[in-house]
C-alpha cells in the first residue's frame, strides 16, 4: 500500500505527463514542463481539473512487494501508456480526455498540436490512441505472444523499440488484466505466451508437484513393502510357490542366481523396457493434445505445458524417459560386450539390440523435431541436409524423408507418422523379438552347467519382484527429474530464421556435429557414424569371443579386443560430445 | 510359522494397498488431464454494423452466426437459424416467408415459430444491443 504522502507525490508526478500528454517517460517531464508556456503545469494542478473527473483514477497502482511481472506491467502502463490508452484501456475517448482539463483536445493544444515543444510530437485527430480493452477490442490478436510482439515492436507510439522484452511481456500481461482475461497468477514467458489466449480466460493448473511427490512417496512405501516381503520370504525358507501369473510366465521358471544379480546385469535391459513402456503411455497421452501441423505444433505443446493439468509432468516424463533410454541402452550394450554375452548363439540377438538402439535414436530425433519450434531449426536443416550429401541417391533419400524440397509442413507430417507409427511399431516388434530371442538362446549367458561354481537359482517370482523394484526406483527417479527440470520448448518455428535460434544438434547427435567440423560432410557426417554402427554389428561375427566357461561374469579373457573396441568407441563419442562443449540440458 | 505367514500377509496387503493407492492417484490425475478442453468454442458476440444498414422490412441472413436479422414492427431482431431439432442450419424457404431445415424438413414461420415437425421448439431470438459507436452487436449468450 502506498502511503498518503507517496500517493500525493505520485499524483503530481502523473499529472505532469498527462498534461503534456504522451511524454510519459518521467525523465523528460521537467524539461518539457519548463519549455511549455502552459501555466497550469506549475502552480495548482488540482484546482483546474473538472470536478466530475475522479482524480483517484490517476493514482499509482497498488502493487505487491516485491513486484511481480503483473505489478511491473501495471506501473509501466501507469507511467507511460495510461496517458493515451486510459486508466482501464478505454483509449483517448472524450471521457478520458476530461483528465487533461483545458488541454483535452490534445491534437490542437500546445502539447501535441503543430507547434509542440521540441521533445514532443504532433498528434493527428484521426490517429488517436485506440481502446485496448473491452468487448470486440484487440480482435486481431489471439494470444499473449502476438500482443507482446506488437507492444515490443511498436510501443510507445512516439518512441517504438524503446522498451525491453521483459517490459513488453509485463505490459502484455497487464493488457490481459485490463481485458479481464488474465489467468490468476500468470507470469508470461516465451514458453507460455502462445498458450494464453487474449479473448477468453483459461485457468492455469495449480501446483502439481505436491501431488506428484505424494505419488512418489506412495511408490517408495510400496517398494519398501516389497523389500520387506522378500526378506520375510527368505527367512521363511522355501515356501510353496503360488501360481504364476501372466507376467511371471513371460519369464523362465528359474534363472541362475549369480547372473541375476544387479551388479552383473545392471538391470539395463529391464529398465530399458520399462522406459519404453513409460514412453508409450506418456506418448499416447500427449497425442490427445498435440496437433501435428506446422502452425499449431509448438503452440499445442505450449498448451500441454502451460494449461493442461499434469500436461507438463507428462511431457517432462516423456522427454526425460527418452533421454534416459539412450543412456541406459548404451549401458546395456556395454554390459553385453564387456561380459562377452554376445557370443554364439546370441550373435543375432546382438544385432536386434543394435537395431533397437538405432530405432530409438531415430525416435528421439523425430520426437525432437515434432516440437517444431525455433530450437530445432538448424538441427533439422543440418541433420536432413546430410542425406543430400550421399552420392547418387542423396536427393532421393532426402525427398523420401522430408516429402519435399526443403523442411516444411510435409516434413512435419512425415516425422510425425514415423514417430507415432513407423518407428514405434518397429521398436515394439524388435523389443518382443529381442526378449523372445533371449529365451530362445537359452536365457542369460552362463557357463555350461558342469563348469558353474555356484549352481543356486532364483525363481521367477523373485526375478519379477526384482524387476518391479527396479521399475519403482527408476520411476521415482524419473518423477523427480520430471518435476524439477522442464523439457525444452521455444516459440513456434517462423518462416524466416531468427538470429537467436540455437544451432546445436540434440545432445545424442552432438558427436556427429563435432565430427562435421573435421571435413567432408558425407565422410564425417554419414560414413563415419554408419561405420560405427557397422563396426559394432560386426563384433560378434569378426572378433574372437569369450570361452563358454568364462561367460556370465565381467571382463572374460577371450574377447579383450571387442571390449577395448567398444569402450574406445563409447569413449571417443563421449569426448566428441564434450568437445562440442555444450551444456546438455539446455 | 503361522505368525511369520500372517506377518507376510500383512506386508503383502500393505504393499498392494500402496500400489493400489498410487494407481488411484494416477487415475485421478488422468481424469484431470483429459478434462482439459483446448478448443475456445465458437464466438458469442458478432458485429452487425450500423443500424442504418437495416431498413424497415429487411431480412439479412448471417450464416456465420447463423441468424436472420429482421427489421420488424418490434424493431431490429435476430432469430437463430440453428434448427432446434438436431442443430442443422435452417434456410429460407421457397417463398422467403419462413425457414426450412434441410436435414429433416422442419418448417418455421418467418418469426421462428414451428409450423411442422420434427422440431418441437421455436427458433430462439438473440439479444442485440446498440454500442456507443452506433453499431449493433449481437450476443448469442
Amino acid at each position: 500500500m502506498a502511503s498518503p504522502r507517496r500517493s500525493k507525490q505520485a499524483r503530481r508526478l502523473l499529472l505532469l505527463p498527462v498534461i503534456t500528454l504522451g511524454l510519459g517517460l518521467l525523465l523528460f517531464v521537467s524539461s518539457v514542463a519548463s519549455a511549455s508556456p502552459a501555466p497550469q503545469t506549475t502552480e495548482t494542478p488540482f484546482a483546474t481539473v473538472t470536478p466530475t473527473f475522479d482524480l483517484s483514477r490517476l493514482d499509482a497502482p497498488v502493487t505487491a512487494d516485491p513486484p511481480g511481472q503483473i505489478d511491473r506491467g501495471a506501473i509501466h502502463y501507469w507511467g507511460v501508456c495510461m496517458a493515451c490508452h486510459g486508466d482501464y484501456g478505454q483509449g483517448l475517448i472524450p471521457e478520458w480526455r476530461e483528465a487533461f482539463t483545458e488541454d483535452r483536445d490534445c491534437w490542437q493544444s500546445d502539447c501535441h498540436g503543430p507547434d509542440h515543444p521540441p521533445e514532443g510530437f504532433e498528434m493527428k485527430k484521426d490517429n488517436l490512441a485506440p481502446p485496448i480493452a473491452g468487448p470486440g477490442k484487440l480482435a486481431s490478436y489471439s494470444n499473449a505472444f502476438e500482443l507482446y510482439q506488437y507492444i515490443y515492436e511498436t510501443m510507445p507510439w512516439w518512441n517504438p523499440g524503446s522498451i525491453t522484452r521483459e517490459e513488453a511481456w509485463a505490459l502484455a500481461n497487464y493488457v490481459l488484466k485490463l481485458n479481464g482475461t488474465r489467468p490468476e497468477g500468470l507470469t508470461l514467458t516465451t514458453t507460455n505466451g502462445y498458450a494464453v489466449p487474449v479473448h477468453r480466460t483459461v485457468s492455469l493448473p495449480g501446483k502439481e508437484w505436491p501431488g506428484v511427490l505424494v505419488l512418489a512417496g506412495v511408490l517408495v512405501f510400496a517398494a519398501v513393502g516389497m523389500v520387506l516381503q522378500a526378506a520375510s520370504k527368505q527367512t521363511a525358507g522355501t515356501a510353496v510357490l503360488p501360481k504364476p501369473n501372466f507376467i511371471h510366465h513371460l519369464h523362465p521358471p528359474s534363472i541362475p542366481m549369480f547372473q541375476s544379480r544387479f551388479r552383473y546385469t545392471l538391470g539395463a535391459g529391464g529398465i530399458s523396457v520399462f522406459l519404453c513402456l513409460v514412453l508409450l503411455v506418456t506418448g499416447i497421452l500427449e497425442m490427445f493434445f498435440y496437433i501435428p501441423s506446422a502452425e499449431h505444433a509448438a503452440t499445442s505443446i505450449e498448451v500441454i505445458t502451460t494449461l493442461v493439468p499434469f500436461g507438463n509432468l507428462i511431457r517432462n516424463l516423456h522427454y526425460w524417459s527418452a533421454q534416459l533410454l539412450v543412456i541406459v541402452m548404451t549401458v546395456h550394450l556395454l554390459r553385453v560386450v564387456l561380459t562377452g554375452a554376445y557370443a554364439k548363439p546370441r550373435r543375432f540377438n546382438f544385432l536386434l539390440g543394435l537395431a533397437l538402439l538405432v530405432c530409438i535414436l531415430l525416435l528421439n530425433f523425430t520426437g525432437y523435431v515434432l516440437r517444431w519450434d525455433e530450437g530445432i531449426r538448424w538441427a533439422l536443416v543440418v541433420g536432413t541436409n546430410l542425406l543430400k550429401t550421399i552420392p547418387w541417391i542423396g536427393e532421393g533419400v532426402y525427398q523420401f524423408v522430408m516429402g519435399g524440397p526443403e523442411a516444411g509442413p510435409a516434413a512435419l507430417t512425415r516425422f510425425y507418422a514415423w514417430h507415432i507409427f513407423g518407428l514405434t511399431i518397429s521398436v515394439a516388434i524388435l523389443v518382443g523379438w529381442h526378449a523372445f530371442r533371449v529365451r530362445r538362446d537359452g536365457g542369460i549367458a552362463v557357463p555350461p552347467p558342469t563348469k558353474r561354481v555356484d549352481k543356486s537359482r532364483i525363481t521367477r517370482f523373485e526375478l519379477v519382484r526384482r524387476e518391479v523394484l527396479a521399475m519403482v526406483i527408476t520411476g521415482i527417479v524419473l518423477l523427480l527429474i520430471s518435476v524439477l527440470i522442464p523439457a525444452p520448448i521455444e516459440q513456434p518455428l517462423q518462416e524466416t530464421s531468427l538470429a537467436a535460434s540455437d544451432s546445436r544438434a540434440p545432445w545424442f547427435f552432438l558427436w556427429v556435429q563435432q565430427l562435421l567440423k573435421y571435413g567432408d560432410p558425407f565422410i564425417w557426417g554419414v560414413l563415419v557414424p554408419l561405420l560405427v554402427v557397422l563396426g559394432l554389428g560386426l563384433i560378434p561375427y569378426a572378433l574372437p569371443r569369450a570361452m563358454s566357461e568364462d561367460l556370465g561374469r565381467w571382463f572374460p579373457r577371450g574377447n579383450r579386443i571387442a571390449q577395448v573396441l567398444v569402450v574406445l568407441i563409447i569413449l571417443v563419442i563421449t569426448i566428441l560430445t564434450a568437445l562440442a562443449n555444450l551444456p546438455i540440458f539446455k | 510359522m503361522n505368525k511369520l505367514s500372517s506377518r507376510r500377509d500383512f506386508l503383502k496387503l500393505i504393499t498392494n494397498a500402496f500400489f493400489g493407492l498410487s494407481g488411484f492417484l494416477g487415475l485421478g490425475g488422468l481424469f484431470r488431464f483429459f478434462s482439459f478442453q483446448p478448443d475456445p468454442g465458437p464466438p458469442t458476440e458478432f458485429d452487425l454494423g450500423p443500424a442504418s444498414d437495416y431498413p424497415k422490412g429487411i431480412q439479412v441472413i448471417r450464416l456465420d452466426i447463423p441468424a436472420a436479422i429482421q427489421h420488424t414492427d418490434e424493431g431490429i431482431i435476430a432469430i437463430s437459424l440453428v434448427c432446434t431439432h438436431l442443430g442443422c442450419t435452417a434456410e429460407e424457404n421457397e417463398t422467403g416467408e419462413g425457414f426450412i431445415c434441410p436435414c429433416h424438413g422442419s418448417r418455421y414461420s418467418k418469426s421462428g415459430n414451428v409450423l411442422e415437425g420434427p422440431a418441437t421448439k421455436n427458433l430462439p431470438r438473440y439479444r442485440i444491443e446498440e454500442q456507443e459507436d452506433r453499431r449493433l452487436r449481437l450476443f448469442t449468450k
